[in-house]
């Protein structure tokens, strides 16, 4: 069974549609790669499943379960919405942690106020999490005191506090100096050996063709191509897949 | 050089006589004392009152600009009872800010709470309800200002909407809207001196009547003046010393 299904999603913004019949399905510990140009509606993509958008139409279904659907979203209750958002973390693309708590409160903060634990064991939690991102040395300080490589990394944690089924990111790396992205993208290979499922939009093309079971190349709304990335990156099938990695890797 | 000497001497003893007949004859500092008292009690209740009631229309008025979209997605009475309840902030702030404050403090006096006979009581009311539309506004702004990252943040960790608020939101807000808050507090403490208006024996009252029973203006109203300004100062400085605590999380 999949753990996340998406059936036909739909959404568009005014008179834009951003997300044209989007379907694909994720198997538990694959990493699934979006790659795209701007604009093609990887992040609205993944904001629908977050509940952070409303798609207009579709489903959403994780581990087989139902937890979406685009007919009936006026009758979703507000508490309903963020019980199931609870499937999903997810790390964005600048950061968003809370400037006035320090790393271990950051991290600790969601599971204190969801009520999951003792403080004691939501401490422990968050530290061992906080180690797992290679900052344990770090506990104590504010995010303003950080690189952006390491404040993503904390943000990997805080979201993985929450122990949900789907961890996404969206462009983890964008607002990074590129030697701070490999630390990232060092966390995020190490939590694939770890049996996370993932969803990760991505401008890294070296990093999804490396690190994903399966890579998805969005262009207008639609999925323009999918399929592992031997074959997606190695025998692109259609013309845009072709111009954009041919784009993508001129410059390098 | 003895000219200059007993122009010292008598200016001194003119001063001095003019002091003792404006301050303490007749118990006058007693007037300013129980008037720097009133003021200082209209300021802070008022103070107190605009505080709670800018918590509250702001939550109303950002809640609704936050949500409308959302909740008119879904529709249903929650979202209608939003909207009213932001009408009637709406309405409180044009009304408020709208109209000069000596002439609310006269309705209030004269019509609204006429059987009243505490002028205090009526000063605080009013300048509280006064300064909690300017309150509003301003925490308003402050959380408008927060980043729109840092609601989706806790959204995306399943807070709701007053987790996001108490725990994220408004402890980043206030750091903002601080200096602003500060402004309203010097403003409304200054703003009490026309509470004399309608009777009330306020510092600036109590300056007032002395130079009436005196026909000495110079003394009574620069004392006046000075005790404001010295209030004011203090008050800039405690904020100050607020501010730099709340600032220690950064850099």
């Amino acid at each position: 069974m999949s753990v996340l299904e998406v059936k036909n999603i739909q959404k568009s913004f005014g008179k834009t549609e951003v997300l044209k019949n989007i379907s694909f399905s994720l198997e538990k510990g694959e990493v699934l790669s979006i790659i795209g140009s701007s604009g093609s509606g990887k992040t609205t993509l993944l904001r629908c499943l977050n509940f952070l958008e409303f798609a207009e139409g579709g489903t959403i279904s994780v581990n087989g379960e139902k937890i979406y659907d685009g007919s009936e979203k006026r009758s979703m209750k507000e508490n309903e919405i963020r019980m199931k958002r609870l499937h999903f973390g997810l790390v964005f693309q600048d950061f968003n942690l809370f400037p006035q708590y320090n790393v271990l409160k950051n991290v600790m903060l969601a599971p204190t106020l969801l009520k999951l634990g003792t403080e004691e064991e939501i401490e422990a939690g968050a530290r061992a999490l906080i180690a797992r991102v290679g900052l344990s040395d770090k506990t104590e300080s504010y995010p303003c005191e950080l690189s952006g490589g390491q404040k993503q990394r904390v943000a990997i944690a805080r979201a993985l506090a929450l122990n949900p089924d789907i961890l996404c990111f969206d462009e983890p790396t964008s607002a990074l100096d590129p030697e701070l992205t490999g630390e990232v993208l060092k966390v995020i290979k190490s939590l694939k050996n770890g049996d996370s499922t993932m969803i990760v939009v991505t401008h890294e093309m070296g990093f999804a063709k490396e690190v994903s079971d399966k890579v998805i190349f969005m262009a207008d709304g639609i999925i323009e191509e999918e399929g592992t990335p031997e074959d997606v990156f190695g025998n692109p099938k259609s013309a845009k897949m072709r111009a954009f990695l041919s784009k993508s890797f001129e410059n390098i | 050089m003895d000219g200059i000497q007993a122009w010292f001497v008598q200016q001194f003893t003119e001063l001095k006589d003019k002091f003792i007949l404006c301050f303490i004859d007749g118990d006058r500092w007693q007037w300013i004392f129980d008037g720097l008292l009133n003021t200082l009690k209209i300021t802070l209740f008022a103070g107190l009152i605009g505080v709670l009631i800018g918590i509250i229309v702001a939550s109303v008025r950002s809640s609704y600009d936050k949500n409308s979209e959302s909740l008119a997605l879904r529709g249903g009475f929650g979202y209608h009872l939003l909207r009213f309840i932001n009408g009637i902030c709406q309405l409180y702030l044009t009304v408020i800010r709208g109209t000069p404050v000596v002439v609310q403090l006269m309705i209030m006096y004269f019509i609204i709470l006429k059987s009243s006979t505490n002028g205090v009581f009526v000063a605080v009311i009013t300048f509280g309800i006064n300064s909690g539309a300017y309150v509003a506004e301003i925490f308003r702004s402050g959380i408008m200002a927060v980043d729109a990252g840092q609601f989706e943040a806790g959204r995306s960790l399943g807070f709701n909407y007053v987790q996001t608020m108490r725990y994220i939101i408004i402890p980043q807000a206030f750091k903002t809207v601080l200096p602003t808050l500060c402004n309203e507090f010097i403003a409304l403490l200054k703003e009490t001196s026309v509470a004399g208006y309608v009777g009330i024996s306020d510092l600036t009252k109590a300056g007032d009547l002395i130079r009436g029973r005196t026909f000495e203006a110079f003394m009574p109203l620069i004392a006046v003046a000075i005790i404001y300004l010295v209030l004011v100062v203090i008050l800039t400085r405690l904020v100050g010393v607020l501010e730099r605590r709340l600032r220690r999380s950064e850099r």
